[in-house]
């Protein structure tokens, strides 16, 4: 474990287990997330991570068969407090899909103005919001003279974007990936990647990634998690990323860093 | 974009891609095989005087696979013959199935034609007896009385049906699996006995009189399975990455529906009412329980009033042939409504998937 202050932190679990009917799929993960800093979750498939990014904006409980024990604070607030509304959790924690999924009956700008429109928000600048919005996930320029075109007609890369600059539009505190790459080509990975630094700037994030380049190249911190046969997914290790990948604790973030398994 | 010094100015498409060119060889054996059969049928057939349906089953289709069998084995070798047999199969019975629904379509069509009239689509049945002449009395009150019931009907059942295509798409209840299950038993339900129930229920229990209205109540139990089911299926098409995107937003769930999972399923739900009004159209057995006939043109639902299928009951009753003639013209009316359903139907399903492929064809670009 890292001695990251916990005054920092932004976003942070504790002692997070999660079972999918009675199978335990997680178990006893501690993570902090200080403020304006990202945090890569790596490891190989099976092993909990995009469970566990689901915990973190309550979006895990939308899965049928879902069970949670453990406490995820915000804000030193627990999320997980029955008195809670999930809803306004989503608000400030915002997510991204590992797959694209632009609102395909809306067209361009009315995707990014969607999240405003289904909180129901009100006296808004809709015109200012979609240009900065769509500025900061670095789409503007591909998009402006087509706003009003339905969003399906992107292509995936800029869909993606697209859906990130949706998030944004929420002015959300955090943002969450899942994998926001997985689907896309080497450009357009390239395209979201600075995109994700430059928003670290304003905001914290936490990306899923299968792709130890692309942890090493955006991430602050890394946790490395770890599911053995049968056993229920953990944290084996979390600390800064250069020393996650450079000076490893556990021989196992070893192995699966220089590529031994997974 | 950099520039490329290799030549890329568009080239005209080839008149025929690889596949589409035949072999002339191919084409005349499969033409002889398909034509030979039938000529020498025929000339059985016309030479000895035997009847035309024995020859067709005797000899045709034996004959038929027979000739392909040898075509598809010069062309293909052994597995030719099981390929020859196949196609022949299917192409004989698809148009038996075929031929039989067009007969059908056929006999009301040109029987109904005769009735139909402007004033058969616009006149009641008011001093009409068997046999008045065709020229006088028509179906107009049973057409207003059709659209009343079914409109009662279809106003009630419709939001019933989304709803509980909601339940069962958009909860996690336990008691979905009893609820979906009924919701399939129901669509196994006699019409009749739907009838019967409001019969028994409302009528002999002197609560009301025959009606207009109870002929709606019957007719939604029947209706209700359709559209539900369509609904259903047509909420599930949604992906469930569409609800999540709108739920981590922060949406609440029912503006997650309205904004984004009701728009995305727009059509199928469309076509779950269309098909739910042509399931419904044609009920006889609850309205003539329920609803009874009327003469004249009534367009209060409290009342007994008149609908296309009693119309077509009532006049079949009397076995005379003018009335006959009004019991084809009014099936043709039913007919005519259902095929202006279907195809509204088509177009509402169409339309949705003809706007998704200039999005596909801009992607590309």
């Amino acid at each position: 474990m890292t001695n990251l202050e916990i005054a920092n932190a932004h976003l942070r679990s504790e002692d997070v287990n999660v079972w999918f009917g009675e199978r335990h799929v997680l178990r006893d993960v501690s993570l902090t997330f200080p403020v304006n800093q990202v945090t890569a979750l790596i490891g190989p498939s099976g092993c909990g991570k995009s469970t566990f990014i689901r915990t973190l904006n309550r979006m895990h409980e939308l899965i049928p068969g879902a069970g949670f024990a453990g406490k995820v604070f915000f804000n030193d607030q627990d999320i997980y407090n029955p008195e809670v509304d999930p809803i306004t959790v989503r608000l400030k924690i915002g997510m991204v899909f590992q797959k694209p999924n632009p609102f395909p009956t809306m067209s361009i700008r009315e995707n990014v103005l969607s999240g405003l429109k289904l909180s129901g928000r009100r006296g808004y600048n809709a015109d200012e919001i979609v240009e900065t919005s769509l500025r900061r996930a670095s789409i503007w320029n591909e998009a402006k003279d087509r706003l009003s075109d339905p969003a399906t007609s992107l292509s995936g890369g800029q869909q993606q974007r697209l859906c990130i600059a949706r998030s944004l539009a929420m002015e959300p505190d955090v943002i969450l990936m899942d994998e926001p790459c997985s689907a896309l080509d080497p450009g357009s990975t390239r395209r979201i990647e600075e995109t994700i630094v430059e928003l670290s700037e304003s905001m914290t994030i936490v990306i899923v990634t299968h792709n130890m380049q692309q942890a090493q190249r955006v991430a602050d911190q890394t946790a490395f998690f770890l599911a053995e046969d049968g056993m229920p997914g953990r944290v084996v290790e979390f600390g800064k990323t250069e020393d996650v990948f450079n000076r490893p604790t556990d021989p196992r973030t070893n192995d699966y860093v220089n590529g031994h398994f997974g | 974009m950099t520039t490329s010094p290799i030549e890329t100015a568009a080239l005209p498409r080839p008149e025929k891609s690889p596949w589409q060119i035949k072999n002339p060889k191919q084409t005349r054996a499969l033409i002889l095989a398909s034509v030979a059969p039938a000529i020498v049928v025929l000339a059985i057939t016309f030479g000895f005087q035997i009847d035309g349906t024995i020859a067709m089953l005797t000899m045709f289709l034996p004959l038929q696979v027979l000739s392909a069998g040898a075509v598809g084995f010069r062309i293909y070798g052994k597995k030719g013959i099981a390929d020859a047999g196949l196609v022949i199969f299917t192409i004989f019975f698809s148009s038996l199935v075929g031929v039989l629904l067009m007969s059908v379509l056929y006999s009301v069509i040109t029987e109904g034609f005769k009735a139909l009239s402007p004033q058969f689509i616009s006149q009641n049945n008011v001093y009409i007896t068997p046999t008045t002449s065709l020229e006088y009395g028509g179906v107009g009150h049973a057409v207003l009385g059709t659209f009343i019931i079914v409109g009662i009907t279809t106003a009630v059942t419709v939001p019933l049906g989304i709803a509980l295509a909601v339940y069962l798409t958009e909860t996690t209840s336990k008691t979905k699996g009893a609820v979906r299950t009924l919701v399939q038993a129901m669509s196994g339900l006699p019409s009749v006995v739907a009838g019967l129930f409001v019969y028994a229920a409302l009528i002999t229990s002197g609560f009301s009189k025959y009606a207009g209205w109870l002929g709606s109540l019957a007719l939604i139990p029947l209706m209700l399975p359709t559209v539900t089911r369509v609904a259903e299926e047509a909420l599930r098409l949604v992906p469930v990455e569409l609800r999540n995107g709108a739920l981590a937003l922060g949406a609440p769930a029912y503006r997650s529906f309205l904004s984004v999972t009701l728009p995305a399923a727009k059509s199928g739900i469309i076509t779950a009412v269309l098909l739910g009004i042509a399931r419904i159209i044609g009920e006889t057995a609850p309205l003539l329980l329920t609803v009874n006939y009327a003469n004249s043109t009534v367009l209060n639902p409290l009342e007994s009033m008149a609908a296309l299928p009693t119309y077509i009951y009532q006049n079949l009753d009397s076995a005379n042939d003018t009335s006959l003639q009004r019991a084809w013209g009014a099936a043709l009316v039913i007919l005519i409504f259902v095929a202006i359903i279907f195809s509204a139907a088509r177009m509402a399903t169409r339309s949705a998937s003809v706007k998704k492929k200039p999005k596909k064809v801009a992607k590309n670009d």
